[in-house]
């Protein structure tokens, strides 16, 4: 990252979905300089957005606080997004959707909590939409705020204030972007949530279908094993492949006293299968946990498990004694 | 960071001590340590590592390390654990030597002295044996004896306390032992990979004065767990392929074995050759198959990774030696050494 010349960044990324991104730019704009802050604003287009690109390009000659970035392809939301904090030169930095999700006219309610706060993300509140949308967004926060022992209410909403080296420190690929107040809490920072008015053209129309449901229950998976388990592999397959084992071994030590004392035939069981198929299944699950455990420690010196929020004292000049 | 060479560790040693919820005894430990190293006569720092501690610990500790520059407060954002806690400070130590203890109090700074003196040339390690254990015999001593047993038939590293926290490193060994999960336990057998060589001495101990103690019994599943990474990371550091293919051996004996009793009425009385039998033998077939696969996977992870492995031969030398009688107090006084350093 540069040398911090602005208050804030807002950082844009453009992707599949979006709408009016030049009107919202502008929108954007006025909503933080309504905030009375120095501010600039970085467009990360990912790909194809041929007359959006153009558009854009107009506008930022005519703007000196506005600038692109065009990837060669849309590599998704979270390279975008680190795209755009690489070339950020605020002290802190705003994410933006391309698309309504908040009133822009709300975004000076965030900056004044980012003042006080790591990072401060936007909860649209209240909440327009079905009943069944309702319970849907409950259910997936729900299960995630029971998984990582953090709560939120609104992890969809891409509009985040966040100090700088909240975004240097935390790396953002696939679709962590989405959990980047998850991870950012994990690593010490604090987070708050913030209502901030729905915007009326904000709307999902036909976003949820059935992959989408299949991704974030993976998501879940991915976010349990990353803030619970990342340096501790055998803990997570090895407690699995345990229970999946001792099951199989339980199993066929039934099946094995049937056969011994009871006179029932073992060869013509099926059953048979089954519990070395879970026998199995659970030394490979546990085979895994040992596969990470070698990885984690090769590895081991990249990843520092802690966060050092600061040193105090013991600035005495070496060699004084 | 892990490139730290001798230059770069300006002081004589580093006392790190990990603090979670100590407001009572931090003051008390701070007086006790210095008392301890001060009369030395040499460089020293001490580091105290907040781990997000909820109480006023860290309130005392940055008042005390205003007042004396050779006390360090690193703070944590959050509560990361004790291993955590202990490599952030070896991380920052700039001793040549390091002394890691716990906070609360059951380890006397008195012994600091004491087993600085015995980590001689010989040795790149010194850990701490609490002879006179002053716990609760059942929920700790107990399962730390067997844990203890078992520490050192696994790692070949026949410690006798593993869970001392008193203990003394070379700087230059300890730092390029990666630590994390909770390893801190495994510290001797993990540097003995890197063919550390280290020396056992009694230390006293004594009973919890302030607070609650902040480990039960639930650690034994976890305890079985690392061990079994550890002999995993350590008793075939440098062949993983032939560890895995060392646990394939049982599966496919067992597969043998099934394969066998499968065939048997192709031979004898007529009928049908058994299915299940069969399925399982190819099953167990393919298991140990996948584990000598995993044995590649992880040659090439150990290929790719960043530790020198050439480096990591399996020597080591464990020796111990009574320096204290039983229940004694200290013989050696630490002010009398600071007095020979001063003349």
């Amino acid at each position: 990252m540069h040398e911090a010349t602005v208050d804030i960044s807002a950082v844009i990324p453009v992707g599949s979905r979006r709408d009016d991104v030049a009107a919202l730019v502008g929108e954007y704009a006025e909503g933080l300089r309504s905030a009375g802050v120095s501010f600039e604003v970085i467009v990360v287009l990912g790909g194809d957005c041929n007359g959006v690109a153009a558009q854009l390009a107009e506008m930022a000659d005519a703007n000196d606080w506005l600038r692109l970035i065009e990837l060669a392809r849309d590599f998704g939301e979270s390279s975008a997004l680190t795209a755009g904090f690489d070339a950020a030169r605020g002290r802190s930095i705003l994410t933006l959707p391309a698309y309504y999700q908040v009133v822009p006219a709300e975004l000076p309610k965030l900056v004044a909590a980012g003042e006080e706060s790591d990072m401060v993300i936007a909860v649209r509140w209240p909440r327009a939409g079905s009943a069944l949308e309702g319970w849907r967004r409950n259910v997936f926060h729900g299960v995630l705020n029971f998984i990582t022992g953090q709560r939120y209410r609104d992890l969809g909403c891409g509009v985040r204030l966040m100090k700088r080296e909240v975004a240097e420190e935390i790396p953002l690929y696939g679709e962590r972007h989405r959990f980047f107040p998850t991870l950012a809490r994990s690593r010490g920072y604090q987070v708050r949530e913030i209502e901030v008015a729905q915007s009326p053209q904000d709307d999902f129309r036909g976003r949820y279908r059935v992959r989408e449901y299949l991704h974030r229950l993976l998501d879940i998976l991915t976010l349990f094993f990353l803030v619970r388990f990342i340096k501790k592999p055998l803990r997570f397959f090895g407690t699995i492949g345990f229970i999946v084992g001792a099951l199989g071994v339980l199993f066929l030590a039934v099946l094995i006293v049937q056969r011994l004392f009871f006179g029932v035939g073992l060869a013509d069981r099926p059953a048979l299968l089954l519990s070395s198929l879970m026998v199995v299944l659970g030394v490979q699950i546990f085979a895994l946990g040992l596969i990470g455990e070698l990885v984690i420690f090769t590895h081991a010196r990249e990843l520092k498990e802690y966060a050092v929020r600061r040193v105090i004292g013991g600035d005495r000049p070496a060699g004084e004694d | 960071m892990s490139g730290r060479r001798e230059a770069d560790c300006p002081l004589d040693f580093s006392v790190v001590v990990p603090l979670y919820n100590e407001e009572e005894s931090v003051q008390l430990l701070y007086e006790r340590i210095t008392e301890a190293v001060a009369p030395m006569g040499r460089a020293y720092e001490i580091l105290f590592v907040n781990d997000g501690s909820r109480d006023r610990t860290l309130e005392i500790a940055a008042g005390l390390a205003s007042r004396d520059p050779h006390l360090k407060v690193i703070e944590f954002r959050g509560n990361y654990g004790q291993t955590p806690a202990m490599a952030a400070g070896i991380d920052h130590a700039r001793g040549r030597f390091i002394v890691t203890m716990d906070g609360d109090l059951q380890n006397d700074p008195a012994d600091i002295p004491v087993m600085l003196d015995e980590l001689t040339e010989d040795f790149d390690m010194v850990v701490g044996w609490r002879k006179n254990r002053q716990d609760k015999l059942i929920t700790r001593k107990v399962p730390s004896w067997i844990a203890n047993r078992l520490i050192g038939k696994v790692t070949g590293v026949p410690i006798k306390d593993n869970g001392c926290s008193l203990k003394v490193y070379r700087a230059s060994v300890i730092k390029k032992v990666p630590l994390y999960s909770e390893m801190h336990r495994f510290i001797p057998a993990m540097a003995s990979i890197a063919g550390a060589r280290v020396r056992e001495v009694p230390v006293r101990h004594h009973a919890r004065q302030f607070g609650q103690s902040k480990y039960g019994l639930s650690r034994v599943y976890k305890v079985l767990l690392d061990l079994l990474a550890i002999k995993t990371i350590t008793g075939f550091a440098q062949r993983p392929l032939v560890w895995f293919g060392m646990l394939a051996i049982p599966f496919a004996l067992l597969s043998l074995a099934f394969l066998v009793a499968s065939l048997v009425p192709l031979f004898g009385e007529p009928g049908a050759l058994s299915l299940p039998f069969a399925g399982t033998a190819l099953l167990l077939a393919a298991l140990s198959f996948f584990l000598v696969m995993g044995g590649a996977l992880g040659e090439l992870i150990y290929t790719t990774g960043d530790l020198d492995m050439s480096r990591y031969s399996g020597i080591t030398a464990v020796t111990s030696r009574e320096r204290l009688p039983e229940g004694a107090p200290q013989a050696p006084q630490p002010g009398s050494q600071g007095a020979l350093g001063d003349a």
